[in-house]
């Protein structure tokens, strides 16, 4: 009804004297919602707001169900009237707008809250879509409704959640042979495997398998892999190659094998039980005896806590690391050489790739995320920044529908959703800003908070099919999803 | 006679002849100069001889004339410097005087008087009217003889003549020097020979050599005594030399300190004449110039009669006539809008571009009367007064500019600027806090008694020990480097070495096996050097503490005699210090981790110490006293400076990494630069914290950054670059306040430390937090 009457106004040329029209060039770059053919300039009025011209483009495209679309102009989002766009920018409505469309990222609301016992270090979440899964073949493991969240903790254990909020499946306590005095970084590697880390300087591997019913399940540890001399920080999986990286704050990284035939033994003097006694080390020496294993390489370069890592998107054999000593350094696996070195003008707590844009995204210490392409061609470091975090950056996630958006956690108990086309050139070259800012349900009415304390986010995971997960200093999970987002409709 | 018996004479003179004796005996009364070359007088009788001689050979022949001349030269006992023209003189003067005779011996008979008589009958002679002949003697006529004119001598170079005289009779050219001096040498006159006869003895009168002398000293003007000296060398009255002692004893006399009053009476004449004006004392300047008669002024437009256009013709220079803007009803356009309105207002007098705005009235009939009449009438009365008014002068200068130039702190990134992490968990104040070496973890100590280690971030507390129930830690530092993990906590009089695990229920084999091994290698040490030299107590004694404790990582405890205060470790993390202020000998202590060595070096410190430091690369230790820093040669032992920073009491220092700047923190809320190679004094004192300054310290991995910690509640960052150039100084500039403490029983933050490397600081809040600010 308004989209007709919308493009009625939209498609005359000028009979109403009082509003002044400009002429708009729309344009996307996805050509799944591309408009058939070239519709050439359009004379549009300018008091026009983003819903008005979402509405003719989905006229346009002749859509049974109206899509949600924003609206580029010179890289920043329209948010006001076009009328007001063009006087703030100071551009004369006499000449044509190139006008780029893009699906809308609505805004991520608030869905669940899951407690736990301590503060949540790792999220991970095992759906039809997530990597895990994916790597698996697909093949159908989880229908909607049926995802899993893996959570590590600071009390040392692993759970498994169900979207009803239900802990389907915890790690054996330290008693019983799970190990870790606190998690770090827990992830799928598969269906049916899970890697963590933490402060006891060990990844270990779990087998995970579930009941059919659904309702429970069971992590049974698989391997103990030594090596790193302290806390490990983060992980990173590749199911097909069965390989893993850590990174530690010992300033290395190391490349492990989930399989035990491939992985070399355990150096002796690793073994906790050639450590020194104490009265400690007796409780847990009595504990089930779990495989242990060594790495197959350790990557040495960086001068401090190496932060994060992560394979390349398509090619395994290569590894981005990012650390404390301000670099971001690409790693040829199967050498074990440091290739490339970026050098950033801060520490780097976090690190993601942004695969189609060949770009890296780096949240540092100086409040900001840094993009940064790692190719040898490029020549400048810093791609674009995006600025709004309050804290430390720690934790990176890309949104899994575009390739241009990316949602970050910071210390300052806040998630941050981006769009990397969305910025503007300033002295300090392009800077990005967020679309929406996702705090803490449980700080909520307490105002600001000062250095986020309490709701620091450490973790931060973004899926399709379940949403924006997030893992912080107020021992909960917070599940956050933008309604209507996906094509399919949550149950 | 007389001249005949002169030319005689002086041939005798000439041939030694002794004749007319008695002539030239009456000659010699008058004649006594006779050596005298060219007395006047004699020369007078010579050419009266030479004239008569002339006269003699005048029937000579011209030809003779050399001859003559020889005879004449031949009488001539004098050698003659005369020239040429000295001759021809004489010759005319010969020739005029022989006329003169000849004239009186013609005229002689001739009577020029008649004989008449009176009127008395008696004889009366009267006189003939002399006749003043043209050619009678004229002393004054020129002496000019030759008559050959204006021509060239050299004409007659080839005669023997050299002109002619009046009379037409040849002058003959002088005899040359040559035949004189031929003439004198052949004569050969005796020594003291005199020409003259003694009347005494009748014989000639021959001088002796003395007498000659006196008669030479007499010619010469000098005393005719023989060895008389004018001259004589000055015998002085008194030595020259300066004596030590005065010879008069005498006091100065009075008079001398006296004011003359003669002297005092002649200046009050002139100053009373100054007074009547009698005398002016200066003279004052004309001030009007004087007009220059030369330069004439021309009034062209005197008359100003109306010409013709003409270059040549300037018109006088005229006030432009009133244009719209002085209208009373100007154009609409000249009237100025609301802002050149407030702007002209606004403006001060003297800046206001110009006199008055344009106002518009409807009509004529409506301009109001002029304003500042009075006002100008007033001022126009001061300006006849002459009276001064004060002219404001105006200061033009931005108040901005006259400030340092500092660099801005955007310039000087990167640098901690909010709160990124707070650490809860004490109970109580926070006293002391530190970052390990590998900067990862903070480790505080507080007045709970519990030493903490957090991780740096997340703030997750790692582990934790009590190492007292009633007594606060006071002290918390990491050994420095990465090869051992240790920490050395005091509480009360005891120190402890922890070896802490770095997570609950696992250990870091290597590393904590390392750091066990480093504090466990003093005690074989400590047993055989007890045993070996048992002469000395040891200052104190290292045991292990409790074995609940041992099973923490707390493996060492000793204790001092006072509550230790602050420990500081050597940076190679062999050697640690302790204060304890109140222990007096004992307030300082050295200890060796490899020995389990306590050293006490100084037997008795002056005043309380308060902090003692190592120097960062020398063997140099500093104390801090309430007043001063002292520097102490560790190898040498000696004291090398003391550091005045001119604080009251201070709390804390601590050296810049570099070695030669220091930085002090007082309880009188300075802080004070120090540049060790400068000054003992402070190089900079900063001082803009409202309270006592608790902890400063510097950044150790190279950032150019320091802190302090205040009571306050808050901490300021300074940007404090030490530069290599000996001729550039240290620039200090403020940073950052970071608040976030809160103040309790009016203590703020207690301590401060920064992150080896980047630019993150911790510091401790009597709050019982702890924050992390990057």
């Amino acid at each position: 009804m308004s989209d007709q009457t919308l493009s009625n106004s939209a498609g005359d040329t000028g009979d109403s004297a009082s509003t002044s029209q400009v002429r708009i060039q729309l344009s996307t770059r996805h050509p799944d919602i591309a408009l058939p053919e070239n519709p050439g300039p359009i004379l549009v009025n300018t008091n026009l707001r983003r819903y008005a011209l979402s509405t003719l483009v989905n006229a346009l495209l002749q859509s049974e169900k109206p899509i949600p679309f924003e609206f580029l102009i010179n890289g920043t989002f329209l948010r006001t009237t076009l009328d007001q766009y063009l006087t703030a920018n100071g551009i004369s409505a006499e000449i044509t707008l190139n006008v780029e469309y893009v699906r809308a990222i609505i805004p991520p609301v608030y869905l669940a809250s899951f407690q736990h016992d301590e503060w949540v270090s790792s999220v991970d979440v095992l759906s039809k879509t997530s990597p895990a899964a994916i790597w698996a073949g697909n093949a159908g493991t989880k229908v909607p409704g049926q995802e899993r969240i893996l959570s590590g903790c600071y009390d040392g254990l692993l759970r498994v959640w169900n979207m009803s909020s239900e802990v389907i499946a915890t790690s054996p306590s330290a008693d019983e042979g799970g190990a870790h005095s606190a998690i770090l970084a827990a992830k799928f590697i598969s269906p049916t495997q899970i890697a963590s880390s933490g402060l006891d300087r060990t990844v270990r591997t779990w087998e995970y398998s579930e009941d059919a019913d659904g309702f429970s399940a069971s992590i049974t540890p698989k391997l103990e892999l030594h090596g790193h001399k302290m806390a490990v920080n983060s992980l990173a999986v590749h199911h097909p190659s069965s390989r893993i990286l850590s990174t530690s704050q010992d300033h290395s990284i190391r490349f492990w094998s989930t399989k035990k035939s491939e992985a070399p033994p355990t150096p002796e003097n690793l073994l906790p039980s050639t450590s020194f006694k104490s009265s400690k080390r007796q409780k847990t020496g009595s504990s089930p005896t779990t495989a242990t294993r060594g790495s197959l390489s350790e990557l040495k370069s960086h001068t401090g806590q190496v932060s994060d890592t992560i394979f390349a998107p398509n090619d395994h054999t290569v590894a981005y690391s990012s650390s404390w000593d301000h670099t971001v350094k690409t790693w040829d696996l199967p050498s074990s050489r440091c290739i490339d070195t970026r050098s950033t003008s801060a520490a780097l707590f976090s690190l993601t790739a942004l695969p189609s844009l060949n770009l890296l995204a780096a949240g540092s210490v100086a409040r900001h995320i840094t993009l940064i392409d790692p190719r040898a061609s490029a020549t400048t470091v810093s791609a674009m920044t995006l600025r709004g975090h309050s804290n430390a950056v720690v934790s990176l996630a890309v949104d899994p529908q575009n390739s241009y958006g990316l949602v970050s956690g910071s210390h300052d108990g806040t998630c941050r959703v981006w769009d990397v086309r969305s910025g503007t050139s300033g002295n300090e070259g392009k800077v990005g800003h967020s679309l929406y800012c996702i705090e803490r349900e449980s700080a909520k009415g307490r105002g600001k908070i000062a250095a986020g304390e309490g709701v620091k986010v450490f973790s931060v995971c973004w899926d399709s099919d379940v949403g924006i997960v997030s893992g912080s200093e107020d021992k909960r999970m917070q599940i956050n999803r933008g309604k209507g987002i996906v094509g399919e409709q949550p149950s | 006679m007389a001249p005949e018996q002169g030319a005689r004479k002086r041939k005798a003179i000439t041939r030694d002849s002794p004749e007319s004796d008695e002539v030239v005996l009456s000659d010699g009364g008058e004649d006594f100069e006779v050596p005298l070359p060219n007395g006047n007088q004699s020369e007078d009788e010579l050419n009266e001889d030479e004239g008569d001689s002339s006269d003699l050979f005048e029937d000579e022949s011209d030809i003779e004339d050399d001859e003559e001349l020889e005879d004449e030269l031949d009488s001539d006992e004098i050698p003659s410097d005369d020239e040429e023209n000295a001759k021809n003189l004489e010759r005319g003067e010969q020739s005029t005087h022989s006329r003169d005779i000849k004239g009186e011996l013609n005229g002689g008979p001739a009577t020029n008087y008649k004989i008449t008589e009176d009127a008395n009958g008696n004889v009366r002679f009267l006189y003939n009217e002399i006749d003043p002949v043209y050619d009678s003697d004229d002393s004054d006529a020129p002496a000019t003889t030759n008559t050959i004119g204006n021509i060239p001598l050299s004409f007659y170079d080839s005669y023997p003549h050299i002109g002619y005289d009046i009379n037409g009779r040849k002058i003959s050219r002088p005899a040359q020097g040559e035949a004189l001096d031929a003439l004198l040498d052949s004569i050969e006159i005796p020594k003291g020979w005199t020409g003259l006869t003694d009347p005494a003895t009748g014989k000639p009168l021959e001088l002796s050599q003395q007498e000659l002398e006196v008669l030479k000293r007499i010619q010469m003007n000098e005393v005719p005594e023989e060895n008389y000296d004018p001259y004589p060398a000055t015998i002085e009255y008194f030595t020259s030399k300066t004596e030590q002692m005065p010879l008069s004893a005498a006091p100065e006399p009075k008079r001398r300190f006296i004011p003359s009053k003669h002297e005092a009476k002649r200046v009050m004449k002139i100053v009373r004449a100054i007074r009547e004006g009698r005398i002016l004392p200066y003279k004052p300047p004309s001030e009007e110039e004087e007009d220059d008669p030369d330069v004439k002024r021309y009034d062209i437009w005197a008359n100003e009669a109306p010409k013709p256009d003409h270059p040549m013709n300037i018109p006088a220079p005229k006030l432009p006539p009133p244009g719209y803007e002085e209208s009373y009803h100007p154009p609409p356009e000249y009237l100025p809008d609301k802002n050149e309105k407030k702007a002209w207002e606004e403006a001060d007098e003297e800046d206001r571009d110009r006199e008055s705005l344009p106002t518009n009235h409807d009509s004529l009939r409506k301009v109001p009367g002029y304003n500042k009449f009075i006002k100008e009438k007033f001022e126009r009365c001061l300006d006849l007064y002459l009276a001064p008014r004060v002219r404001r002068s105006k200061l033009n200068i931005d108040p901005e500019s006259l400030l340092p130039k500092l660099p801005s702190p955007e310039e000087l990134r990167p640098f901690p600027t909010s709160c990124y992490t707070i650490f809860r968990g004490h109970e109580a104040r926070v006293r002391s806090l530190a970052i390990d070496p590998s900067g990862s973890f903070v480790a505080s100590g507080g007045d709970d008694g519990m030493v903490r280690i957090w991780q740096l971030f997340t703030g997750h507390q790692i582990w934790s020990v009590k190492l007292s129930k009633e007594e606060a830690v006071n002290a918390v530092r990491w050994r420095p480097g990465t090869d051992a993990v240790i920490l050395a906590a005091a509480t009360g009089e005891d120190v402890y070495l922890i070896a802490p695990p770095m997570s609950e229920n696992d250990i870091d084999p290597e590393l904590h096996v390392k750091s066990r091994e480093l504090v466990d290698a003093g005690w074989g040490y400590a047993a055989n050097g007890a045993s070996g030299k048992a002469k000395k107590e040891p200052a104190t004694q290292w045991v292990r503490p409790g074995s609940s404790l041992q099973d923490k990582g707390v493996l060492v405890k000793f204790s001092l005699r006072k509550t230790v205060k602050v420990i500081a470790w050597h940076r190679r993390g062999e050697y640690f210090s302790t204060v304890s202020p109140q222990g007096q000998s004992s307030a300082v202590a050295i200890h060796t981790l490899s020995k389990h060595l306590t050293q006490l070096p100084f037997r008795k410190l002056k005043g309380l110490a308060q902090s003692a430091q190592f120097h960062p690369s020398k063997p140099i230790f500093f104390v801090a006293t309430q007043r001063m820093i002292r520097s102490y040669d560790l190898s040498r032992q000696e004291l090398i400076k003391i550091i005045q920073p001119g604080a009251r009491w201070i709390s804390s220092f601590d050296v810049h990494p570099g070695g030669d700047n220091l930085i002090v923190g007082s309880y009188d809320k300075r802080l004070l630069w120090h540049d060790l190679e400068l000054s003992v004094r402070p190089y900079k004192t900063l001082r803009y914290h409202q309270k006592a300054i608790r902890a400063v310290k510097f950044h150790p991995g190279g950032l150019p950054l320091f802190a302090d910690a205040s009571d306050d509640g808050s901490l300021q960052i300074f940007h404090g670059k030490v530069v290599s150039d000996m001729m550039e100084n240290a620039s200090i500039v403020p940073l950052k306040v970071l608040k976030g403490h809160q103040i309790k029983k009016e203590l703020g933050v207690l301590d401060v430390d920064w992150h080896p490397t980047e630019p993150w600081c911790v510091s401790a809040g009597a709050d019982g937090t702890c924050r992390l600010w990057a």
